[in-house]
């Protein structure tokens, strides 16, 4: 064991670099929301709460966020589904396999996610595979829209959320006694039965799991609704790009920033409750 | 049911990998638009993108900024993690979830904070505001992957160093170290990929002279549609399999990346 003060000097470090990087830059930055748009270009007025107001007052804003929230809702579902789908069929396979599979499955995380969406462009642009396969084989008389719009979107943020939602439901399963599932087949239970009764409970914590921690994710991605989504903000973090580099809006950029984050953070609290009961009852 | 679920799984692997192998394919395309499957081949577009100065400049910053992003947050994390596991303090549980931090706060929030913060303190220096905010995102996973493999270790060791006469120092390079090494060699080269990678962080801190790659590939993409963005990706994807071949045979990737 560490004695206090060994203790105490080892962390110094670590925790003086996260207070310089990360505590004191993103209050400074939030500290901007609660200011009015300075005269000048870059300069800041007095204290105010309209930037708040402007936030929740005005429909357009309000949209933006229920359209990122959806969306991201969406590509969390769909993640669920198919992660938990694979995550038992690396569960189910041999150890031979284990090794490659996790490689498949982590490689949107370990891949630069500008590659991963050039690549989307390449197969469903206006010109891309897809559609040049359609057209060749006569099903399709002009080219579909698959990207820049929400389809493109989601497509892109399910992409490189996957990784996330088979790694929690795997870590889940994995703590499952397979005996469990022959046990019960064994007593005549039906596969189905045994899936639904027996191997999903078990599962459901890795689910719930995955399931937060996608949703964080998928709502503070960037790079897949620049590249493959619709012209415009068409995302949170694209309006906040938008409105300090195209518009200069410090003080109501950060406002949006501030609230992205809180709604970040409300979710990965939940995510380490949940993570903390569902730990207590297994 | 077994049927079932091996369609489906099958369903999932093609699409996590089909941008990545069209990308691949396309790259070897000959005509001015990547193609899927190429009509001709030909690896032009491979010298085009090694003579593209764009490219280059970019590939060299970033891969310094990895190398001295990973460089400093490692001891970090080496000292995090061991006063953590090592330590007994009253909140340690939350001192953890505080380290993991930097996973959680979007991207974009941590960029546009350290763009703000390093102009208020008057830091106009690229390289410096890009230092700053990879240690912070590499910085996790090396404390993730650290913990996990100091856990694992046998405690005695350590114990049986120090009954022997060894500062605790001593014991720690000499015994605890070489212990956990491909833990932390494998911490390191995610970290590598993870910073080698990144664009988010980095999205508002880069100026027009001083570029990182992923950057440099989506400012090309906005005016180019030339397969030659295929070909760097290509290389991209080499390097960051070889990596990833490495970790998995060191510790297991699933132990670096968590879950």
């Amino acid at each position: 064991m560490l004695s206090r003060p060994a203790t105490f000097a080892m962390l110094a470090p670590v925790l003086l670099v996260l207070i310089l990087l990360l505590v004191l830059p993103v209050g400074y930055l939030i500290s901007f929301s609660v200011l009015a748009r300075g005269t000048g270009p870059q300069t800041l007025g007095a204290f105010t709460m309209a930037n708040y107001g402007r936030l929740f007052g005005d429909t357009y804003y309000l949209a933006l966020f229920g359209r990122t929230l959806w969306l991201s809702a969406l590509t969390t579902a769909i993640a669920a589904l198919a992660g938990t789908c694979f995550a038992w069929f690396m569960w189910q396979s041999g150890r031979r396999w284990r090794g490659p599979l996790t490689i498949l499955i982590l490689s949107p995380l370990l891949i630069s996610i500008v590659v991963t969406s050039y690549g989307w462009v390449v197969l469903l642009g206006r010109n891309g595979a897809i559609n040049t396969a359609l057209e060749a084989l006569g099903l399709i008389s002009a080219p579909l829209r698959l990207i820049h719009n929400d389809f493109g979107i989601v497509v892109g943020l399910v992409h490189v959320v996957i990784p996330f939602m088979v790694l929690c439901v795997l870590a889940a399963l994995e703590r499952i006694e397979a005996v469990l599932g022959e046990a019960a087949m064994t007593l005549g239970a039906q596969p189905w039965r045994v899936l639904w009764h027996v191997i999903l409970p078990l599962a459901m914590p890795g689910v719930a799991a995955g399931t937060t921690i996608v949703f964080c994710l998928s709502l503070s991605a960037y790079v897949t609704p620049a590249v493959l989504g619709g012209s415009g903000p068409n995302f949170v973090t694209t309006m906040i790009y938008d409105l300090f580099i195209t518009q200069y809006d410090w003080p109501f950029g950060a406002a949006v920033a501030a609230v992205l984050l809180a709604t970040a953070l409300a979710i990965v609290i939940l995510y380490q409750r949940l993570l903390a009961r569902l730990g207590a009852e297994a | 049911m077994r049927r079932l679920l091996q369609v489906v799984a099958a369903l999932v692997a093609a699409f996590v990998l089909a941008p990545i192998v069209v990308v691949v394919v396309a790259s070897f395309s000959d005509g001015a638009v990547p193609q899927f499957p190429p009509r001709t081949w030909s690896l032009r577009w491979y010298a085009h993108a090694i003579g593209e100065a764009a490219f280059t400049d970019a590939a060299w910053n970033s891969a310094w900024l990895a190398v001295i992003a990973t460089l400093l947050a490692t001891p970090l994390a080496l000292a995090a993690a061991f006063a953590i596991v090592r330590g007994r303090f009253p909140g340690r549980q939350a001192l953890q979830a505080f380290l993991l931090a930097p996973l959680f706060v979007p991207a974009i929030v941590i960029s546009l904070a350290i763009l703000v913060a390093m102009a208020r303190l008057g830091v106009r220096d690229v390289g410096l505001r890009l230092v700053g905010a990879h240690v912070l995102v590499t910085f996790p996973y090396l404390v993730r992957t650290i913990i996990a493999s100091l856990t694992r270790f046998d405690l005695g060791l350590e114990e049986a160093a120090r009954t022997l006469g060894a500062h605790p120092l001593r014991g720690f390079l000499l015994v605890t170290l070489p212990l956990i090494r491909p833990g932390v060699i494998a911490g390191m080269l995610f970290a590598l990929i993870v910073s080698f990678d990144n664009v988010s962080v980095s999205l508002f801190l880069t100026s027009a002279r001083t570029n990182t790659l992923p950057l440099a590939i989506l400012n090309y993409v906005e005016y180019n549609f030339d397969p030659s963005v295929a070909a760097i990706s290509t290389m991209l994807v080499a390097v960051s399999l070889a990596a990833a071949l490495l970790i998995e045979r060191a510790v297991g990737l699933r132990r670096v990346v968590g879950g």
